[in-house]
């Protein structure tokens, strides 16, 4: 019993970690119409930048801001000289942002070569914490819990109760009507995909604490990712929300009770998805 | 097909024929490669260039027709007559069950068809008590069907080079049908094919599995050739190289998609023997493509002819 | 009495609050001219593809040959004998004309699912095209890409693309739509001529059209049916003035 409680905290803290990752790229698609597959690549180097500042510094909240500011740079680059060329383009964007991700991954490879390297969990984060019930659990994990769920709360309430998270809705629902209000929906798409970024760039900070990076982490977290929007919804923030609790708590479980057919475990689900409601939870039409 | 084109055709035929004397081993290699790869390009061709679906997981088909093959050869020790076929047929039994994603579109099929080609190759790597892990299966003998053997890489060329002979025929003769029709029907506009009586669903499930089929065959002829598989033929950049083959050579034809395996493989073998970040040259070339060459060589081909002034038709 | 070639009951259609068909009823003989008619807005052509099967109705039945076909999917009408076109020109633009024929005839042909053989090698059916081809005067675009031809073209191939996909019904979504005088006669044309065993339910908002070709008129306004009889009926009707021109 206690074991499946621990497994569903491991879940939890991989949705969280998750849910950082997706809402960015679920959010550059309603409202872009833009299918990043960089983003793992992002998370990446993220992790790796923030890696780096942490080692020099011995910062965390240092390594976070760090590894979040090198992807918004990176990503406003790869935006508006690349992306911007493809259109709604969806198979040219795939391709080029693979290619991009190609690119990272290797020159990454150069730079911090091939171990499995780990970002150091600030000290006062180490060790374990003892949760009700009696309960043992490390402490960062937990954390990165509270750490995703204030993200997650302050995105919903910035975009369901603000005026420029309403802008965003109407922009995900129908582009021509925001720019039609007169709002500069060049420089909306400007910052939502510096927010994605950000978001996913400070993943692989948090991520690199406890999964660790490795050349090829890149698309094993960009796949969970996508499984996260995929049964959410593209567009979705709520369901990127659900989505990455639904895919956490699979890999958990899947990893403990069939650890050689976790993949599977983590994938039946969508396929029965598709079976049932191909449009995912509350995606938007694409 | 007029004259040139069968000339050009025939001069090509005869290249690959002469090849394993003209040039040597290392050549012979790559060019099998080319074939090989080629037709797992071509496979994914099929539903891009035809039906307007991107696939991201034929690799899985590949690599299961690939592993099923291995396996029961060299720890069965089945023979190549049932090997060979039993790994065709579990390649395309993953594929009609893969084909469930046909039920999406857009992009959420390409997102659905990546998530999917993960399936095989974490099975693959996880399952290392059967799969053997990271290390795969090796030691797979050459083909041997009675009297029948290979004894040598020459002799496994021409064999190859006969298959494929034989699948780009039938691949031009299946895309020139009422099916292929259908199917290029179906990209142009799906509600019109609808309104007119075709059930779009199911020529596109249909699509799917013949499309897994060729890749599955393109992964038992692989599996002979490199004499051992392991969990990176199952992998990601092995699906989104095949369409991008297809893509550099030109969709929607069925010399492209070898045009784009020659030209990706060539390309990497060059630079990887003096530059170590090759992958990033590969991302590289995926980009160049998609913004200055989408229509491909077979695009740039077909531009070139139609400035020349047309000859006049009797 | 023979059966009636549609029979529509109690049809309503919602999208979110708004009701777009109210309780729509209906009934087409075999063989008639119905003309379906209304100010913008009205409904019609949401009405055509509850018919169709492209939109499911939230309640009511439709009946073709008086078999239920109200949750049926749209190629099964199809194979029973419904066909229709499209208010905006939905043809196979990167194929070339004679393709797009083609793939008209093989619609509700049990050859569509042949992959062994060249489409070339059927002679018969590319016969078939290119008259269908030629009947609305497109022959000599045959094997040019659709994207090239004009508006107006693009029109007589939309028009084409029903006509031979084997229809006893066949609903016309607003066939003269954006064509020049010359074009809209030579559809209506077209349109009477075609046989009495072909059921014709046409969306039209050209008045002279619409009354000239018609048996009856159906008139739509705000999703509900408010009058229905014969052209001089309709034409003569103070109501259907209202609705188009406001308070007389």
């Amino acid at each position: 019993m206690t074991s499946a409680i621990l497994q569903a905290i491991n879940g939890v803290s991989l949705a969280a970690l998750l849910f950082l990752l997706a809402s960015g790229f679920t959010l550059s698609f309603g409202l872009m119409r833009v299918v990043n597959m960089a983003h793992g690549a992002y998370y990446l180097l993220g992790g790796y930048v923030g890696l780096s500042v942490a080692r020099a510094t011995g910062s965390f909240a240092l390594a976070l801001l760090c590894g979040g500011l090198a992807v918004v740079v990176l990503g406003y680059l790869v935006d508006r000289f690349l992306i911007r060329r493809t259109g709604e383009n969806h198979l040219a964007q795939v391709l080029l942002t693979v290619g991009v991700a190609f690119v990272i991954g290797d020159v990454a490879l150069k730079i911090w070569g091939g171990d499995f390297l780990k970002v150091p969990v600030p000290v006062s984060l180490r060790g374990a914490m003892e949760l009700p019930g009696g309960l043992v659990y490390p402490t960062y994990r937990f954390v990165l819990i509270l750490f995703g769920a204030a993200v997650g709360a302050l995105l919903w309430v910035v975009y369901r109760k603000t005026q420029i998270g309403a802008v965003v809705r109407a922009g995900v629902d129908d582009r021509e009507q925001v720019s039609a209000t007169g709002i500069n929906v060049d420089r909306l798409f400007v910052m939502v995909s510096a927010l994605a970024s950000f978001l996913a760039g400070m993943a692989g900070v948090a991520g690199g604490a406890f999964l660790l990076l490795y050349p090829g982490a890149e698309w094993e977290i960009l796949v969970y990712a996508l499984v996260v929007v995929i049964v959410g919804g593209l567009g979705s923030l709520g369901g990127a929300m659900i989505g990455a609790l639904v895919v956490g708590l699979l890999d958990a479980y899947g990893r403990w009770l069939l650890p050689e057919f976790s993949y599977f475990v983590l994938f039946a689900p969508m396929a029965l998805l598709l079976l049932i409601r191909p449009r995912g939870i509350s995606g938007k039409d694409v | 097909m007029d004259r040139t084109r069968i000339a050009v055709l025939l001069a090509v035929l005869a290249a690959g024929l002469a090849l394993p004397f003209a040039a040597g081993p290392f050549w012979m290699g790559l060019v099998t490669q080319m074939y090989i790869f080629g037709l797992l390009a071509l496979s994914t061709d099929l539903l891009l260039g035809h039906a307007g679906l991107f696939s991201l997981c034929h690799a899985s088909f590949f690599a299961v027709a690939a592993y099923t093959t291995a396996i029961l050869q060299v720890r069965y020790g089945v023979p190549t007559a049932l090997a060979a076929p039993a790994g065709l047929f579990a390649g395309t039994l993953l594929a009609a069950v893969f084909g469930l994603a046909v039920r999406t579109r857009g992009v959420y099929f390409i997102l659905v068809t990546l998530a999917l080609g993960y399936v095989v190759w974490g099975v693959a790597h996880r399952w290392s008590s059967f799969t053997g892990g990271d290390n795969g299966v090796t030691d797979v003998p050459f083909p041997a069907v009675g009297p029948l053997a290979i004894g040598s890489h020459t002799g496994y060329y021409y064999l190859v080079l006969a298959v494929i002979v034989a699948c780009a025929l039938g691949y031009r003769v299946l895309v020139r049908s009422p099916f292929g029709l259908s199917l290029r029907g179906i990209k142009a506009s799906e509600s019109r094919m609808k309104s007119l009586g075709y059930r779009t669903g199911l020529h596109l499930y249909a699509a799917f599995v013949l499309s897994g089929a060729l890749a599955s065959l393109a992964g038992v002829l692989y599996v002979y050739y490199n004499r051992f598989v392991n969990p990176v033929a199952g992998s990601f950049p092995v699906s989104v190289e095949a369409v991008l083959m297809a893509i550099i050579g030109g969709t929607g034809t069925v010399v492209g998609p070898f045009l784009g395996a020659g030209v990706i493989l060539g390309l990497r073998n060059w630079v990887s023997s003096f530059f170590e970040l090759y992958a990033a040259v590969m991302g590289i070339v995926f980009v160049a493509t998609v913004l200055w060459a989408p229509d491909g060589i077979m695009g740039l081909a077909a531009r070139v002819r139609a400035a020349r002034p047309r000859a006049v038709r009797a | 009495m023979s059966e009636a070639a549609i029979q529509i009951g109690a049809l309503s259609k919602e999208f979110g609050g708004l009701r777009a068909v109210d309780g729509v009823t209906l009934s087409v003989g075999a063989g008639e001219r119905r003309a379906l008619i209304g100010p913008n807005g009205a409904g019609k052509t949401t009405l055509f593809h509850c018919i169709t099967g492209t939109l499911r109705p939230s309640s009511g039945t439709v009946r073709l040959f008086g078999r239920e076909v109200t949750r049926l999917a749209e190629h099964r009408r199809t194979a029973l004998g419904m066909s229709r076109t499209f208010q905006i020109s939905n043809v196979f633009a990167a194929l070339t004309a004679l393709e797009n024929l083609t793939l008209a005839l093989l619609g509700t042909d049990r050859r569509k699912w042949i992959v062994y053989r060249p489409i070339g090698a059927f002679a018969a059916l590319r016969r078939r095209a290119l008259d269908g081809l030629e009947r609305v005067g497109l022959g000599h675009r045959a094997h040019d890409a659709v994207r090239e031809l004009s508006y107006g073209e693009r029109r007589q191939l939309e028009l084409a693309l029903a006509l031979n996909s084997n229809p006893r019904v066949l609903l016309l979504d607003e066939p003269c739509a954006g064509l020049s005088p010359a074009e809209r006669q030579r559809i209506s044309q077209m349109i009477a001529t075609l046989p009495r065993e072909i059921t014709l339910v046409m969306i039209e908002h050209d008045m002279d059209v619409a009354l000239r070709l018609a048996d009856r008129v159906t008139v739509l306004h705000r999703g509900r049916v408010i009058l229905e009889g014969t052209p001089g009926e309709v034409q003569a009707s103070p109501e259907v003035r209202e609705v188009y021109f406001g308070h007389v």
